[in-house]
């Protein structure tokens, strides 16, 4: 894990946006057990606190559930629920990319042109 | 979030002439680690030295890991072996010698360890060229050293608290570091058990091991609480001189230049600055500490260059 002191983006936040994505891609899975957030602090050298956030984060949003006296797991995924998420990860993308090509005066027909482009590169790629 | 105090304190009062420590309520969270920010003079030191009882004459009702009173810690042998202390002033005497500080420990406190002391005073740099000089004397070490060996010293003991006054003022900034993962060692490996509560005034170097933050400003409590919901209650924004303006009325600090300003505020007043297009962030713990200092400050900052 990696943390940035620098970045601006809160640190608890750097935390659970990536064991979101360990998560979600499947690094980490159902069952398994997270660090205990004393082990997590000392090992991030952050606040206790801060890691508690983390953890707090990713339990209300329902990937981690605490087990009394045992610490945090990760929750059995609804397979439905995981292609949301992703579904949203992808909507976010794009609305990126649809600022950035304001910036930079695009036209929507060549945005989806280069989408179209990228995509065909990638599937050659894939071959 | 539940958590229980260590400490709690109600109605402490103490004057020292026109100086006045006034705080009808103090909480320090079991099982973390806890900074007192406050400026030199603010009465951090006054208020530790009424937890640690070296100041007994003071007003108030103190309570220790929630059952004992100032009383039983005076009168307890027990408790006082629970809690440890280091001060800024220093309380090894001057021709007491690294093999006597060692004894003397080892005499006053149960739970002591001989080797973790010797193991600390290496992990601390104490003798820089390596080995340990028992028969150096306490007066031929540094200040930094003098700190370093107190610190050593009471992290040597099996204590459930510590009180550090100032542990990191005589540091060099690499022995900071050091400092700060000997705290959250002593919480992280506590597991909830073990609580600090360290004073400083220079927090940044401090603000990844905070937990908890009680700023105390002329003798009060101006704020306190979990760092992490001090930072969702202040707000830090940047924008440029016009929006400064605009917004003004509810900064609590603010730092301006010829390209623009950035200020703290409160997140509660984010609704009535809608629509000005100031940028926010998250703030760090020193500049909200900075902002609250700056706010209650009775001092006139009027910064002369």
């Amino acid at each position: 894990m990696i943390i940035s002191q620098s970045s601006g983006e809160p640190i608890y936040k750097q935390i659970s946006d990536q064991f979101r994505t360990d998560i979600l891609e499947g690094r980490i899975q159902p069952g398994d057990m997270l660090p205990s957030i004393r082990s997590l602090a000392k090992e991030l050298r952050i606040s206790v606190i801060t890691t508690m956030k983390a953890y707090e984060v990713l339990q209300n949003e329902g990937y981690i559930v605490s087990i009394q006296g045992k610490g945090f797991c990760v929750n059995a995924q609804d397979k439905e629920m995981l292609r949301e998420q992703h579904i949203r990860m992808i909507e976010n993308s794009l609305l990126e990319a649809i600022k950035s090509a304001r910036i930079a005066g695009m036209s929507y027909k060549e945005l989806k042109q280069t989408l179209d482009y990228l995509i065909k590169l990638d599937e050659e790629d894939s071959k | 979030m539940e958590y229980t105090n260590v400490i709690e304190g109600k109605g402490i009062n103490k004057r020292y002439g026109k100086f006045v420590l006034d705080i009808p309520s103090l909480e320090v969270p079991k099982g973390f680690a806890t900074a007192l920010i406050g400026e030199n003079g603010a009465g951090k030191s006054t208020l530790m030295d009424i937890l640690t009882g070296i100041l007994l004459d003071a007003k108030g009702d103190l309570k220790y890991f929630g059952e004992y009173s100032a009383k039983d810690r005076e009168n307890s042998y027990d408790v006082k072996n629970r809690i440890g202390y280091v001060g800024s002033k220093g309380y090894y005497f001057p021709q007491w010698t690294i093999r006597e500080i060692n004894d003397i420990n080892k005499v006053l406190f149960d739970n002591y360890s001989e080797e973790k002391f010797m193991r600390l005073l290496n992990e601390l740099s104490v003798f820089p060229n390596g080995g340990i000089d028992l028969k150096k004397k306490n007066s031929q070490l540094s200040d930094g050293n003098q700190m370093k060996t107190m610190l050593a010293g009471v992290f040597a003991r099996n204590t459930d608290m510590l009180i550090l006054d100032e542990p990191a003022s005589p540091l060099d900034p690499l022995m900071r570091d050091v400092l700060c993962q000997m705290i959250r060692s002593y919480v992280c490996e506590g597991n909830g058990d073990k609580s600090v509560l360290f004073s400083t005034h220079n927090i940044a170097d401090m603000e990844n091991v905070t937990d908890y933050a009680i700023i105390i400003e002329n003798g009060s409590i101006v704020e306190s609480g979990f760092v992490e919901d001090l930072k969702e209650k202040y707000i830090l924004v940047r924008g440029d001189a016009a929006q400064q303006e605009a917004i003004s009325q509810h900064l609590y600090t603010v730092t301006a230049s010829q390209f623009g300003f950035s200020g703290i505020m409160l997140s509660d007043d984010l609704d009535s600055i809608a629509g000005t297009g100031v940028v926010t962030e998250q703030a760090t713990l020193s500049q909200i500490c900075v902002a609250v200092m700056r706010h209650n400050t009775k001092l006139d900052y009027c910064p002369v260059i």
